[in-house]
């Protein structure tokens, strides 16, 4: 049984630009103080998400739309454990696994062998379980011999497939997309939606952030919307 | 949030990284194949290079210095590679978590995880360069003593002092991206203000400053066994103290800036 909630969300960002991250500046703050203390630790906030309430449960599959900039990534990351709320609290039971860009870790002087093993491995599975996947994505990926090669000789689409096929090899309860798919050929395409499919069908609960309202009404059953950092409506896909 | 929550936030990270450590030990060995992939030699150029470093150095410093060769070649050549490890660690440190923005911003990673790794690659190295030192020992073998075996838990103290000071700098130098030019800029004269090349006893009246310095005794507890000296009680108990002071200070700055990591990168 796996449940997210967030109760009342909020997410300030701090940006740090060239003058807050300067030592020089931290230092004359000290040795000044006063005025230039405030000039010199001047760091803007940006709300990026602002009061946000949700509550999800099994088999929910969640859909998420808005702008660039309106907070989509920013309430997966924070869905996922990586950003902290500054207010509100985010509730979560199961296993949560979260695909933002896909191959962190990838090595590209590495054999694609190798780095299955690596993005696996940074993904939760252990030495075993990463071994025991390469025949299964060796399979789907259809690259054969060529992932004895480093990953440098690899095409765009073939790096693409990749990566897709090994974040998608485990099975987590909670499952969070930040817009994926949308490389490789068609032939290829069509293969990662069936397996998105099965992948999405094993999760309890899953988030999509998507520009592509089709994307959306294919794999979800509710939509949520955001504008600058606020959920403004919730439902069932159109 | 208090100093004991600060404090169980940071361990819960120390927890999580800990917990993996098998995925940090292989990311050690495969960015370290990875670096040589095309060379031949790969991961032996290190050793060649401080081959290189004990030869000319060894040979130019003993006239210099006056010293006599058999006791100041493996002195060095034991000095070069601890210093090797540890000025490897503290330079790569501050750039240790933004090198790595991506798994930070897009994996819910443990940030002891990543400095965990650094501290293995520079083992890694380490194990390699140690080859050198025992040619070295085959060539002037009166060092060879029971002795030496102290050198394992001397290194095993240095191995915690580093993980708690590449915690600590990476976190800094998230923060503050002057930090990395100032290191490099730093290291070569911390380099002479370590007992490296000469013994600290050779200071005269200036040993007394050498007190200051921690790696006096870092390098010490590996370098003094491996000689046939026993390091002094007072080493220890020093090492030891940095040891303390230095995990106590990097689980609390882990507790109560890792949530703002992610905007630091």
């Amino acid at each position: 049984m796996a449940r997210l909630q967030l109760d009342n969300v909020s997410v300030e960002y701090p940006i740090y630009n060239a003058s807050s991250m300067s030592l020089r500046n931290q230092l004359v703050a000290i040795s000044t103080g006063g005025r230039m203390a405030q000039e010199a630790g001047n760091i803007v906030t940006v709300r990026a998400l602002d009061d946000v309430t949700l509550s999800l449960k099994d088999g929910d599959r969640i859909g998420l739309l808005g702008h660039n900039g309106s907070g989509k990534t920013t309430l997966l990351r924070t869905m996922a454990g990586i950003f902290k709320p500054t207010k509100g609290r985010v509730v979560v039971e199961g296993h949560v696994s979260a695909i933002f860009g896909l191959g962190a870790g990838i090595d590209p002087e590495l054999s694609g062998h190798e780095n299955i093993i690596r993005m696996s491995m940074l993904l939760g599975s252990t030495l075993a379980e990463a071994k025991a996947r390469i025949p299964e994505i060796e399979d789907f990926t259809e690259l054969g011999n060529f992932l004895a090669l480093p990953v440098r000789t690899f095409s765009a689409g073939m790096q693409t497939r990749l990566t897709f096929a090994v974040a998608t090899a485990a099975h987590p309860e909670i499952l969070l997309v930040d817009e994926v798919i949308g490389a490789g050929d068609a032939e290829f395409q069509a293969k990662a939606r069936k397996r998105m499919n099965e992948f999405i069908e094993k999760s309890s609960v899953f988030v999509l952030a998507s520009h592509s309202r089709e994307l959306i009404r294919t794999f979800c059953n509710k939509v949520c919307t955001l504008e600058h950092g606020r959920l403004i409506s919730e439902g069932s896909t159109p | 949030m208090g100093g004991n929550d600060l404090m169980e936030t940071g361990l819960f990270d120390l927890k999580e990284a800990v917990k993996r450590l098998p995925v940090a030990i292989y990311f050690a060995w495969s960015d370290t194949r990875a670096r040589y992939k095309r060379s031949v030699l790969g991961p032996f150029w290190l050793v060649l290079s401080t081959m290189v470093g004990v030869v000319g150095l060894g040979v130019i410093w003993s006239v210099l210095l006056k010293v006599d060769r058999q006791e100041f070649i493996p002195s060095l050549t034991i000095g070069l590679i601890v210093w090797g490890m540890i000025s490897g660690c503290i330079a790569e440190s501050a750039a240790v978590f933004y090198r790595q923005a991506a798994q930070i911003k897009d994996i819910n990673l443990p940030s002891f995880f990543l400095s965990l790794q650094l501290v293995l690659r520079q083992l890694i190295n380490f194990g390699h360069n140690i080859l050198v030192f025992i040619v070295v020992m085959a060539i002037y073998p009166e060092h060879v003593s029971l002795a030496d075996f102290l050198a394992i838990p001397g290194l095993i103290l240095v191995i915690f002092n580093l993980l708690w000071l590449a915690q600590i700098l990476g976190y800094i130098g998230a923060r503050f991206r002057d930090l990395e030019p100032l290191i490099v800029a730093f290291l070569p004269i911390l380099f002479f203000l370590s007992p490296v090349v000469y013994r600290a006893s050779q200071l005269g009246p200036l040993q007394s400053i050498m007190a200051f310095n921690p790696l006096t005794y870092w390098i010490g507890l590996v370098r003094d066994p491996l000689l046939g000296v026993i390091p002094t009680p007072g080493t220890y108990i020093l090492a030891v103290a940095t040891t303390v002071v230095g995990w106590a200070a990097a689980l609390w700055l882990t507790g109560s800036r890792r949530h703002r990591l992610p905007y630091w990168i």
